[in-house]
């Protein structure tokens, strides 16, 4: 390669970097959940399972839910609970209906190639840790929760 | 390790042969750090599964070679005649035949993730507590993993021509072509960054389709070569130039009226057959021994060779001088 031609090569490589830093996601969602849950709403299935997730208030409650009260707080989400049994909320979040699944899931969930499990939010003292399903190949939801979790220990 | 059965290499060779193993050992080092990291980053991309695959197959060629060369130092006996030669022609085949049997499983794997549109999740990983995006870990090991192919490839390919050995040539030019593997490994998994799912996908049909390609290339080399296809140059473009040299070395003694040669490549060296006529109705022994000695000098590589005295001129021998 001669230098002529290496010029352009390289202006090429710093107009990638450039725009991916000033794109407003890297990695991105190819549904814009995160987005979209910045403008307005994000979607959380809820299904019973205490100590992690209560549905027998009038208001959802439990520590998972806590814990993504919290995150929504972060991104300035307002929270759509919908309550429901496994198989039913992931055959929404299949149809894009719902972002995210609590329910005092492990790191062994079934469910790991219908939905995106996250790194188990607690220290990884508990055994087996808890997760969160995102909806598959959301990146942006997933990695911006997951920096969460991780920024939300070392805190 | 200096001779292919009976047969003494010449210093070159020696060398290219001490090199070659030395090369191989190292490939064979460098592999498993590769396939420990890229195992360590690979999550849940299908490029990455189907690239760390490659890499797993990656340990077939240079052990194939390594397995024949040590094999083919045996020297004949009475249960194998002619040698343990065909070891480095079994180790080509039982290689090619891995490939592309897994390649064409990969092709299947890659289409149908494709097709059911399966979107790959990638998350963060904690490095001493920042976290970082696994695809970024993932371009980067993959990029790195095909830098030290691509120059070991380019050495491996001098030798196997010195060595006239097909699996390390064969071994030379699937390394060459890594960088394609590291390219489209991070090439899908940056498209993945961009929201881009399909991007994994299809980067893993490429390299799947390129294990197949390599697959199916080791096999054809493998089969014409165990089935006695005339002796080829080491990248199998023309009929081995020995040939012609030891034709026209026969027909240099002015008693041969004709001479026709055929070779048949068992690995490392040629068994030879070469078929004269002559002028008059008897020979020597000595003439005959003599001029067997003469044809044989000419490379190390044909130390088997038998001549025979024919009436006619043998048919599908070949003639070219």
């Amino acid at each position: 390669m001669t230098r002529m031609s290496r010029r352009p090569a390289a202006l090429l490589i710093l107009a990638g970097v450039l725009w991916t830093s000033g794109c407003a996601e890297y990695p991105a969602d190819p549904d814009r959940s995160l987005a979209q849950a910045r403008e307005g709403e994000l979607s959380v299935g809820v299904v019973e399972h205490p100590p992690w997730t209560d549905l027998s208030g009038q208001h959802p409650a439990g520590s998972e839910v806590e814990l993504i009260s919290s995150y929504a707080d972060r991104i300035g989400a307002q929270i759509r609970w919908v309550p429901g049994s496994e198989s039913e909320l992931v055959g929404l979040m299949a149809d894009h209906e719902l972002d995210l699944i609590i329910g005092g899931f492990d790191e062994n969930t079934p469910w790991a190639s219908e939905a995106a499990p996250t790194r188990p939010y607690a220290t990884p003292g508990d055994d087996p840790g808890r997760i969160v399903l995102v909806e598959q190949g959301e990146n942006a939801l997933l990695t911006d929760l997951e920096t969460y979790f991780i920024e939300r220990r070392t805190r | 390790m200096s001779r292919f059965g009976h047969t003494e290499l010449p210093q070159v060779q020696k060398q290219a042969l001490r090199a070659a193993r030395r090369l191989q050992w190292i490939w064979l080092g460098i592999l498993s750090l590769t396939v420990v990291a890229m195992a360590a980053v690979m999550g849940n991309s299908q490029a990455m599964k189907t690239a760390w695959i490659e890499d797993m197959l990656s340990f077939l060629p240079p052990l194939a070679f390594l397995i024949g060369a040590r094999l083919a130092t045996r020297t004949p006996n009475e249960r194998f005649p002619f040698g343990y030669h065909r070891a480095v022609g079994v180790g080509h085949l039982v290689s090619g035949v891995a490939l592309a049997g897994v390649g064409l499983l990969l092709i299947a794997d890659g289409g149908s993730s494709l097709m059911l549109g399966e979107r790959p999740p990638i998350g963060v990983v904690s490095v001493f507590g920042t976290p970082v995006w696994l695809g970024w870990l993932m371009m980067l090991v993959a990029l790195a993993s095909c830098i030290a192919p691509v120059i070991l490839g380019r050495i491996k390919r001098r030798l196997a021509e010195q060595l006239h050995d097909k699996v390390l040539r064969a071994d030379a030019d699937m390394n060459r072509a890594d960088w394609l593997t590291g390219l489209a490994t991070a090439a899908g998994v940056a498209g993945i960054g961009f929201g881009w799912w399909w991007a994994d996908a299809a980067a893993a049909l490429v390299i799947s389709v390129s294990i197949t390609k390599d697959g199916w290339e080791n096999i054809r080399d493998a089969i014409r070569d165990l089935t006695d296809a005339r002796a080829t140059t080491v990248d199998n473009s023309a009929p081995h130039p020995l040939i012609a040299r030891i034709n026209s070395r026969l027909l240099k003694d002015p008693r041969v009226v004709s001479a026709q040669t055929r070779a048949r490549d068992e690995g490392h060296v040629l068994h030879v057959e070469s078929f004269v006529q002559v002028a008059g109705s008897e020979v020597e022994v000595c003439w005959l021994n003599e001029l067997r000695r003469s044809c044989a000098e000419l490379d190390w590589r044909i130390q088997d060779l038998v001549l025979t005295v024919t009436a006619e001129p043998h048919q599908e021998a070949d003639s070219s001088a």
